[in-house]
């Protein structure tokens, strides 16, 4: 049982670890990826919905009709995102207007519905947050790798929380703004995936 | 009038769904290998983003502001959408077989096309009148054709190189899409 | 049947627990989501019109209400003893609302300062108006009353900002709005201020 719990939860850090092995909710990666702060934000909101929607999905995998699945898996996951919505306008201002029209879209990201419909409606409630949490954490650290990236290039800076960098290059670093610019955010990620394939696949 | 048609062109090439606004990735890239799938699924997009854009806006601003439970939203434009699609599907699959062969496919795609979701968000966040939903709608729908299409274009040329294993797919495709993207930071600062 | 019958009941009553449970979370969130906008969109603008002014002219807010219009009131005075009040409009022009917060001497009925709360999320237009104080500090000292505050070509006395022409217009549409609605409610305004 706990072999099985730590194998459906490290796999999505690694083998199905998206958006690089599993190329999937790509949108979010591309447009909230402008500095650490944000990936790590959307990162765990994406990751609270997975968890939520994953253990209700599996609760009530016996009683959803399987005809109407995916209505009932959406309307849960809208359930979420809009709670999820509601506490970043509350708590997280800041990061709420930055990530924008993100924050309700997780309701589309092919993640979260992709693994109610593969995973959490075939297995119990436990391994099924297991597994949300996997894939959450890592979606998370791709976004924040990303972020990283794309912000360190872009800026010269990284910044974790409240828009305060804990890192700077100074004021003599020319910043490779590109990198801030959409087109940098799809070379950017071009090149991560491209770097992860050279790291062969067991 | 004027201001319509400056909407549109923003819409279509400076705030491009794609390639500006980064929504609807995974049709951009699961469908543009094939010129003929990038076409279905431009095509798909403009018929059910219009309808969409339209019958959201309508709930809205008649049901959930009038209402006042505009925290419902997210719920019920997803509702709509994914209950559209499913209607549109059962529509053309009877009354126009022509068209369904060519779009039937795509269709299912659409209810997590987060392209979709998004504009009509965006038509509520922007506060649009209903003319300038509709254009909007519709523009961004074409954006997404445009983008697609052209895409799929240089995708397929792509592939007749030799690109290196790990590159190949997804990775040169995702920088080849930031090259077009280049392109159309041009547009920016026409309006 | 017996299938339909639980896939509408089980999709009904799985919509009415969630609508139940948002409405929930939405109530409890309410008064704090004011006070993050408060915080973050509307205090930062006031601030910088009213730098050093002694009061707090976010804690003394008050609401006042004439016809059917709302409108939250940031009151303060300034150094030379003249009341003044700052309040929030919207340009509902094309390309989005901008929201613009607009401080009005009562004593001379001019303007003091505007600033943008709000800016649309349209990479690059937005943010020029926003980090261009040369374009707000056009509206200083200009009659409240009397001025036409459109843009040079439809008539009126600002010049937009080259490159941003769309953010310009939506700005001077929240700068008409705020006129209209300090002719109405000036002397409501009057009336609660201490």
């Amino acid at each position: 049982m706990a072999q099985s719990l730590a194998k459906e939860f490290t796999k999505g850090l690694w083998a199905e670890m998206p958006p690089f092995r599993l190329v999937l909710g790509l949108c979010p990666v591309l447009a909230v990826t402008k500095s650490v702060e944000n990936g790590i934000g959307m990162g765990v909101a994406t990751t609270f919905v997975l968890v939520f929607s994953n253990l209700l999905v599996s609760l009530l995998r016996n009683i959803i009709p399987a005809k109407v699945r995916i209505a009932c898996f959406i309307v849960i996951i809208a359930t979420f995102v809009t709670i999820v919505e509601l506490m970043m306008q509350a708590y997280a201002y800041q990061l709420f207007l930055k990530l924008g029209i993100f924050i309700p879209l997780i309701v589309v990201n092919c993640i979260v519905l992709g693994r109610s419909e593969a995973f959490a409606s075939k297995n119990g409630p436990i391994v099924s947050v297991a597994d949300g949490l996997g894939i959450g954490i890592g979606f998370t650290m791709s976004l924040a790798s990303l972020g990283a990236v794309r912000e360190f290039l872009g800026n010269g800076t990284l910044t974790i929380w409240e828009g305060l960098p804990v890192f700077s290059m100074g004021p003599d670093f020319i910043p490779f703004r590109f990198m801030l610019e959409a087109p940098g955010a799809f070379v950017g990620l071009g090149l991560m995936l491209f770097l992860m394939n050279l790291i062969p696949q067991k | 009038m004027s201001d319509l048609f400056v909407l549109a062109i923003s819409c279509i090439f400076i705030n491009n769904i794609l390639l500006a606004q980064f929504l609807g990735q995974c049709p951009f890239l699961g469908t543009s290998k094939k010129m003929e799938t990038a076409v279905g699924m431009g095509m798909a997009v403009i018929f059910v983003l219009v309808m969409a854009g339209i019958i959201t806006w309508i709930v809205d601003v008649y049901l959930l502001k009038a209402l006042n439970v505009e925290y419902l939203r997210t719920v019920s434009f997803i509702l709509v959408i994914a209950s559209l699609v499913q209607f549109v599907e059962m529509f053309l699959k009877k009354s126009i077989p022509a068209l369904y062969a060519g779009l039937g496919i795509f269709l299912p795609l659409i209810t997590t096309n987060c392209a979709v979701m998004g504009v009509c968000l965006i038509n509520i966040k922007e506060e649009y009148s209903f003319l300038q939903a509709v254009i909007a709608s519709f523009a961004y729908a074409v954006g997404f054709a445009l983008a697609l299409i052209l895409f799929a274009g240089v995708r397929e040329r792509v592939d007749l190189g030799r690109v290196p294993k790990p590159l190949q797919d997804t990775s040169i495709g995702l920088v080849t899409a930031g090259i077009i993207a280049l392109t159309f930071m041009s547009f920016k600062g026409m309006v | 049947m017996r299938e339909m019958i639980s896939m509408i009941v089980v999709l009904t009553v799985l919509t009415a627990v969630s609508g139940g449970l948002l409405a929930k979370v939405q109530s409890s969130t309410e008064v704090q989501i004011e006070n993050q906008v408060l915080k973050f969109q509307k205090a930062p603008a006031i601030k910088s019109i009213f730098p050093d002014v002694a009061n707090d002219p976010i804690a003394d807010r008050f609401t006042v209400e004439a016809d059917d219009m709302k409108l939250q009131v940031f009151p303060t005075k300034l150094s030379d003893g003249s009341k003044a009040v700052a309040f929030e409009t919207k340009g509902t022009g094309f390309g989005g609302p901008v929201g613009l917060m607009v401080a009005v001497n009562l004593d001379s009925d001019k303007v003091i300062d505007v600033r943008m709360t709000t800016h649309a999320e349209t990479p690059g237009i937005g943010t020029k108006a926003k980090d261009d104080l040369s374009f707000v500090s056009q509206f200083t000292a200009l009659p409240v009353m009397d001025t036409n505050f459109n843009l040079k070509g439809s008539g009126g006395v600002i010049d937009a900002i080259s490159g941003a022409t769309v953010t310009s217009n939506a700005i001077c549409l929240a700068a008409v709005n705020a006129k209209e609605i300090y002719q109405k409610l000036k002397p409501e305004i009057i009336k609660q201020m201490k």
